[in-house]
């Protein structure tokens, strides 16, 4: 089929289509290393920390330290030595970023006018392939969440400012933390940002349905060339014998009832499940479709391949015999793609899944998050040569702002006191930096950055 | 024939006579005699001015009833009669069968076809099976007509070639000659100048120097010859070069001429290769085979009714801007079933399984490895 081989082209089909093993497998061996790297990163943290204590004597690191952590654990390294860092299993990396991407939805709700439901999607899309090679113990997805939303408003053509995009991000979010990830992003995304939906897909079906309710209907091309059987009056009489629903008067009215119900499982259930990565769009919309409407569904598939009957003359049997084989396959990958579908409810809606949600995410990914990844800013900034070779003590200080960000709890005292002490650290630097003509070494800047 | 033959063979001695008129050389010196392919019976001159002047006419000699044709008077050259004929029909035949060595598939091919050949020719000389032969002969000119002009012409250009090389060989001999003939004149007056040169010198000098100044001309003249000799060397080098590379050029042309054409496969001649014509091509097609506007899944249609579409067909200002409706139908009919009959999970398992796997998927965990260790490594370094 022609239209198969032109999806087959798009690079969401060669990149970022899967089977479910080697979705699952994927999302293994990310947590597996990922888990790797955050246990040897948090090990090297602890090293660098208590080295620096114990040759440091009688400076006030240690107990700056240890006022800033909120929590516990971190201020004393013996301890947490001891016991071992507790990381995610890939479900629970998996329901953070299903967390997430809800996040996006109601992201994308608070601007005025509230972004394309289309722009929502991509940047789900690239949420979600995002974390299929990366883990949120690496990059935590609050961080990477607005990312994806701003990187989607540029893919789709929906122009925003950064700053005004900014202003509607909530929590002290400036624009630079919004585009540090940008390029990891990116990379990850392996620069691919063609994300097919089954949004437009559904407008063609329900466009065509309603030709055929207004007995406008042209029978399918291999269909037409075989047997007259399909005439415009005989589709039209065909779905108006559907059975009809109870609460729908008429056809039309039918067809627009289904229509903004199967838009709606798009818009949600579509967009949170793996089914992206597992179905094509044309599948996904129709299968959207048979959970709004099944009948409707049904008799549509069948004015495309048509039906099974057995009675069907030989002739025809030959002629839809690419079609014949096609058939059985597609309807049970619809309906496993249907179950899939019908599986999902939003976390928001579910108490349960929300409490443990807020296990994961408050405490266990704050503890297992690997403290290396921590600054993007700074990452980000080094792609900035101009911005990176300043190196100022205002230049430090408005760069390490960001950093203090992102342990949002602490209180504002304990920010001012970070802020000094990072103040005294860049001064100290830019002294010893100042043999250099063009300042220090930026490595060791970002160290103490962090 | 037999009869011809024998006629032919005790003729002996009466050469001088001409079998037709009698009259002998003797009385006649300047008398020459001409024979006709036709029956090879002998006859002088002016017979044959006589008797076929007006047109064709049968053979005077008794017995034969040949027509012949006064064109077709010639003189003999060879004495024995029958090696007259020989060649005149293995010429003919050589004619008509001129396959070439490089239209055989093999040697042995090759080899047979001579046979055949030969086999032909002796039956007509011998005149055994002589109608078969003639009309297989016959059929087969017929049916190559196209493939024994090719191969004439192959000849003609050929032996042409060849008179060219051999005149153009001589005339390079001529000149070497030459050549060396004016060298020599040089010597020989160098030679006579340089003498005289030292004699004057004795006449002039002073009787205690004739030693000396002999002794001085000889060394000049020695170093004279030797310059003469490497000179020449050096020449002759450089001429064998260029004649080397003029034969080399010579072949190459006879090569390419020779392949430029090969005939077809004939009945009579067994193991000729096959000819290979090339396929006239097919008008280009910018889809490689695909309908331009074809679709498997459903048929665009010109318009389709919706509420929510069918006021921008009205709208001036959205029609101004060049708008197309039609563009927006195609698209989303296109990826409403665009990949409907793509099974994921069974095309990417057969990708991966194919080996895709090792294209794609490692290069995703590659890049995805490589950019964590570049990001991590930096850290690492500080």
């Amino acid at each position: 089929m022609i239209e198969d081989d032109f999806y087959r082209t798009s690079s969401q089909y060669r990149l970022w289509s899967f089977t479910a093993a080697s979705l699952q497998a994927q999302r293994a061996t990310t947590n597996a290393v990922a888990s790797d790297r955050v246990r040897a990163a948090i090990r090297r943290a602890q090293e660098a920390r208590r080295s620096a204590t114990s040759s440091a004597t009688g400076t006030p690191v240690p107990e700056v330290e240890g006022s800033t952590s909120t929590s516990t654990s971190t201020n004393h390294p013996a301890k947490a030595e001891e016991k071992p860092i507790e990381c995610l299993t890939p479900e629970e990396e998996q329901q953070t970023v299903s967390y997430y991407c809800e996040q996006i939805i109601q992201l994308g709700e608070a601007y005025k006018p509230p972004l394309p439901t289309i722009v929502r999607a991509t940047a789900i899309q690239y949420l979600r392939r995002f974390y299929l090679t990366n883990s949120p113990m690496t990059y935590h997805p609050k961080q990477i969440m607005p990312c994806a939303l701003f990187l989607a408003t540029k893919t789709d053509n929906y122009y925003m400012s950064l700053r005004q995009f900014a202003d509607g991000v909530p929590g002290d979010t400036t624009a630079e933390d919004i585009i540090a990830p940008e390029f990891v992003v990116m990379q990850s995304l392996r620069f691919t940002f063609d994300v097919r939906h089954p949004f437009r897909g559904l407008e063609g079906g329900i466009m065509e349905l309603q030709a055929l309710a207004a007995g406008q209907g042209q029978p399918a091309p291999h269909l037409a060339a075989t047997t007259q059987t399909q005439t415009p009056e005989s589709l039209q009489r065909g779905l108006l014998a559907l059975p009809l629903s109870s609460s729908s008067k008429n056809i039309t009215d039918r067809i627009a009832r289904a229509h903004h119900t199967t838009r709606e499982i798009l818009k949600s259930a579509a967009q949170i499940t793996d089914v992206y990565f597992l179905f094509t769009p044309a599948q996904i919309w129709l299968a959207a479709l048979m959970l709004a409407d099944r009948a409707l569904a049904e008799y549509y598939l069948d004015t495309k391949l048509g039906t099974p009957a057995p009675s069907s003359s030989v002739q025809e049997a030959e002629a839809a015999d690419g079609l014949a084989a096609l058939r059985p396959k597609l309807l049970r990958t619809l309906n496993d793609c249907a179950v899939m579908l019908q599986a999902y409810k939003p976390l928001a809606s579910d108490p349960d899944q929300m409490k443990t949600l807020r296990r994961i995410i408050g405490k266990k990914l704050y503890h297992c998050q690997n403290p290396e990844k921590v600054n993007l800013g700074g990452a980000g900034q080094k792609r900035i040569p101009a911005a990176a070779l300043a190196s100022s003590a205002a230049a430090a200080a408005a760069a390490a702002t960001p950093t203090g960000g992102v342990d949002s709890g602490a209180s504002e005292s304990e920010m001012e006191r970070l802020a000094k002490k990072r103040k005294l650290e860049t001064a100290a630097e830019s002294s010893s930096g100042s043999k250099d003509i063009f300042g220090g070494e930026l490595v060791m800047q970002r160290t103490k950055e962090r | 024939m037999p009869s011809a033959r024998e006629a032919m063979a005790n003729r002996g001695d009466d050469d001088e006579v001409c079998p037709v008129c009698k009259s002998s050389r003797y009385l006649n010196p300047d008398m020459q005699f001409l024979i006709n392919p036709e029956c090879y019976h002998k006859m002088c001159e002016s017979c044959v001015d006589r008797i076929f002047s007006s047109g064709p006419a049968n053979c005077p000699v008794a017995g034969c009833h040949k027509t012949l044709r006064k064109a077709r008077f010639r003189k003999q050259t060879f004495e024995d009669i029958n090696v007259e004929r020989e060649v005149d029909i293995r010429r003919r035949v050589m004619q008509i069968l001129n396959r070439r060595e490089e239209e055989f598939d093999s040697k042995r091919a090759w080899d047979d076809f001579l046979e055949q050949r030969e086999e032909i020719i002796a039956n007509l000389v011998h005149g055994t099976d002589v109608a078969k032969t003639e009309s297989d002969l016959q059929k087969y000119a017929s049916e190559n007509m196209r493939s024994i002009r090719a191969n004439q012409a192959l000849e003609a250009q050929e032996a042409s070639s060849l008179k060219e090389q051999q005149t153009h060989e001589q005339e390079l001999a001529r000149l070497r000659r030459e050549a060396a003939k004016q060298e020599y004149e040089n010597e020989r007056r160098e030679l006579q100048a340089s003498r005289e040169d030292v004699l004057t010198r004795l006449a002039a000098g002073r009787p205690g120097d004739a030693a000396a100044i002999a002794r001085e001309g000889k060394k000049v003249l020695l170093k004279k010859s030797s310059a003469r000799r490497s000179e020449e060397d050096r020449i002759r080098q450089k001429q064998a070069a260029l004649r080397n590379s003029d034969a080399r050029k010579a072949g190459q042309g006879g090569l390419t001429a020779d392949k430029a054409d090969i005939a077809g496969d004939s009945g009579l001649i067994k193991g000729l290769k096959k000819i290979v014509t090339p396929e006239p091509e097919k008008p280009y097609d910018p889809f490689g085979g695909m309908v331009p506007n074809k679709r498997d899944y459903y048929t665009l249609r010109d318009f389709y009714p919706s509420s929510y579409l069918d006021p921008i067909r009205q709208d001036t200002r959205m029609q101004a801007g060049g708008y197309d409706l039609q563009e927006y139908y195609s698209r989303t009919l296109m990826e409403a079933f665009a990949g409907l009959g793509c099974f994921i999970d069974e095309e990417v398992a057969q990708r991966d399984d194919a080996g895709s796997l090792g294209v794609s998927r490692p290069a995703a965990t590659q890049g995805a490895a490589q950019a964590a260790v570049s990001s991590t490594g930096t850290p690492e370094a500080s």
